[in-house]
């Protein structure tokens, strides 16, 4: 065990320097001095996340201003560099939060890409191809990539079959732009629609007392 | 036991889940990468600690306690425990203590064993337990593994046991270990408050009714302008919580406490304050220091709930411009103020207050993510008057027979800002003081006021930052 001569006070395990006033400790009894806290290595180091995020940050804009130089937008080069890191940012956020449930990130990645798809159409002078072809697409792949990621880490049916529902039911979304004429090609739109019918046909008749017992749980009031 | 479980299993479908109580989701609201509201109770043993020993003592211990087969959902209206089939693992420690228990989408348990050396450590959610709920299981898993790990402590017992029935006393085995009563999962899981309300000769409706009066004259007496102080300081590297522990002999600090005319609780609290003043460049002359101190309230209205059933006191001290005051003036300010809130008046005020909360009709309709706003913003104004924190455990003993096979206990909970916890064993008294900050200065000038009035001290601290880790340090 070591001693600091300044606390006055025995100090456990491998340390040169007191813990409290960092002055340097004495060698003092031959008791054994193991610290009962193991080393523990850090998880990250906060300041050096920072750092790192910045510079990835200024690297995107560079390379966006750069490429502007050769490739020019309506959009300009200050707005799309600042979309990237936008949507860089939340789609990583996401993946980060919702890394525990597959299904739930699914949803929350089917509305955020979504989103982001028609505000970048909308910013780029509206030409529908979001509506027409990103969200019908968008909506299709995560439904199939849903039925298949939840095989594969084996989810309970009870952790996965609302999300699963939510995520059929956003795929009717579609819907509504055929309705009110939103899209210039239909196809991508009936197509969805049609999956999600299947689907959603396939989810009542296999899981339709599952989803009861969720809903039941959940919302209780 | 088996014969318990065979009938479970033969009966219809039970219900396997129970709503969060309201008291309990304060702690998911204040919960934070920094603050996981997570505490830990260690024991320190004679020997290296036997992972297959603690393992079976853990799985036995776990089958007679309901309530740690729970984990966390989230609903549409509210949080609640489900019951889980999961069976607990212990592990070697390579967690930095109290890290977080409860992710949100995951379905862990609340609660795990850890072992170092010669410790054992539980750590459990204060969402699933106080203090006091989770030493009856980490006492029962003590008791557990020593019977396992030193079978010739059985024999002890039952001379124990012949010497009882000699003397025509209860069957001291049968008092060995706790036994609540509480069966089911959804008995032992229930909150504390409506058991005690529903046992209690209180209907709830009366507290439902109370609600409204509450909610109107509990409103906090206003008092003179004051600052309260608050700790600032540079957080550790990945939002670990700092541990400077400290262990003494309890007979040497119970003698300065008594010198004080103090309680230990008090005698602590004040020297923290003194520390803080004195080490602390931007403390200013007229700050009030303001303390949170949580009491267990078992000991006032009996019940045998594990799960959260305590209320906090606050107790504060202004310092004048005149002089430096003695420490016996802080221990009296503090003693009166603790007195009185714990009169008897004072706490049923308290105990209706939570009630009336956990029974408020208004708060069931309201969705959850609302609530846990409102519950956010109601912390973070709480916080803002209170500058430390502590909490005592107090004297633990285990039957004599395996008394002698545990050296020392500690015990410490993540921290949003400095704070310290005790407990003691024996002739052993161990302060634990966590905080989110990488300074030391209030721990330095604590242990140098109780060494400069000659208590032997010995220190331990976990690394928090990367110089230290590497070895610079």
């Amino acid at each position: 065990m070591k001693r600091c001569t300044h606390c006055q006070v025995s100090v456990k395990g491998d340390w040169d320097r007191c813990p409290l006033c960092h002055q340097e400790l004495k060698a003092d009894s031959k008791v054994d001095s193991m610290s009962p806290y193991p080393d523990i290595p850090l998880r990250f180091d906060k300041k050096k996340v920072i750092q790192r995020l910045m510079l990835l940050s200024l690297l995107i804009i560079l390379v966006v201003f750069t490429l502007g130089l050769f490739f020019p937008s309506p959009l300009g080069p200050l707005r799309i560099s600042l979309f990237g890191i936008m949507s860089l940012w939340l789609v990583a956020l996401i993946i980060i939060r919702k890394r525990r449930n597959i299904a739930k990130g699914i949803v929350y990645l089917i509305v955020s890409t979504s989103l982001l798809c028609v505000y970048l159409d909308y910013m780029a002078g509206w030409s529908a191809w979001s509506t027409t072809y990103a969200i019908p697409i968008i909506c299709i792949s995560a439904i199939i990539a849903m039925f298949i990621a939840v095989r594969i880490v084996h989810l309970k049916v009870g952790d996965y079959i609302l999300y699963l529902l939510t995520a059929t039911l956003l795929g009717f979304l579609p819907a509504t732009f055929l309705f009110f004429n939103w899209t210039t090609w239909a196809f991508p739109a009936q197509l969805s629609l049609l999956m999600s019918m299947l689907m959603f046909a396939w989810i009542i008749w296999r899981h339709g007392k599952d989803i009861l017992t969720e809903l039941q749980k959940r919302a209780q009031i | 036991m088996g014969v318990k479980q065979v009938k479970q299993k033969e009966q219809p479908k039970q219900k396997e889940w129970v709503r969060l109580d309201n008291a309990s989701n304060i702690f998911l609201a204040a919960m934070s990468t920094t603050d996981t509201k997570v505490f830990r109770l260690s024991a320190e043993m004679q020997d290296k600690i036997d992972p297959i020993s603690l393992q079976k003592a853990l799985e036995q211990t776990y089958a007679r306690y309901k309530l740690y087969h729970s984990v966390l959902r989230r609903g549409i209206f509210w949080y609640y425990l489900q019951h889980t089939e999961i069976i607990p693992k212990v592990a070697p420690e390579v967690l930095a203590p109290c890290s977080q228990l409860y992710h949100f989408d995951q379905k862990e348990l609340l609660f795990r064993v850890i072992y170092n050396q010669n410790r054992v450590h539980l750590e459990v959610f204060h969402v699933l337990s106080d203090g006091t709920g989770a030493l009856w299981f980490f006492e029962d898993l003590i008791k557990e593994y020593i019977l396992l790990r030193y079978p010739e402590s059985l024999d002890e017992i039952k001379k124990e046991q012949i010497e009882a029935k000699v003397r025509h006393l209860e069957d001291s085995f049968v008092t060995y270990f706790r036994h609540n009563g509480q069966q089911s999962f959804t008995e032992s899981a229930q909150s504390a408050l409506r058991n005690f309300a529903r046992t209690s000769k209180r209907a709830a409706f009366k507290y439902g009714k109370k609600f409204g009066r509450a909610l109107l004259t509990d409103r906090t007496v206003p008092t003179k302008k004051r600052r309260v102080y608050r700790i600032k300081g540079e957080k550790t590297a990945d939002n670990r919580t700092k541990v400077i522990e400290l262990e003494m002999p309890v007979k040497k600090i119970l003698h300065l406490a008594h010198q004080e005319e103090a309680t230990l609780t008090i005698y602590l609290i004040a020297l923290f304050f003194e520390s803080i003043r004195k080490s602390k460049s931007d403390f200013q002359i007229r700050d009030t220091i303001a303390i949170s101190v949580p009491v267990n309230l078992r000991q006032f209205y009996p019940s045998n709930s594990a799960r959260n059933f305590f209320s906090t006191v606050k107790l504060e001290y202004t310092y004048t411009q005149e002089r430096d005051p003695q420490l016996k003036e802080i221990c009296v300010s503090l003693a009166k103020q603790m007195s009185q809130q714990l009169s008897k008046e004072s706490l049923e005020r308290r105990l209706s207050r939570l009630i009336s909360y956990e029974y408020n009709p208004i708060n069931r309709v309201i969705p959850r993510p609302i609530k846990d706003g409102v519950l956010k913003i109601i912390n973070y104004s709480n916080n803002r008057n209170l500058t430390v924190a502590m909490s005592n455990l107090g004297r633990v003993a285990f039957p004599q027979s395996i008394d002698g096979y545990v050296n020392r206990l500690y015990f410490h909970t993540s921290a949003v800002r400095p704070q310290f916890s005790v407990i003691s064993h024996g002739d052993q008294l161990t302060i634990s003081f966590t905080s989110p900050f990488i300074d030391t200065d209030i721990q330095q000038q604590f242990v140098r006021e109780l060494t400069s009035a000659g208590v032997e001290v010995t220190l331990a601290a976990n690394k928090t930052q990367a110089d230290e880790l590497r070895g610079d340090f």
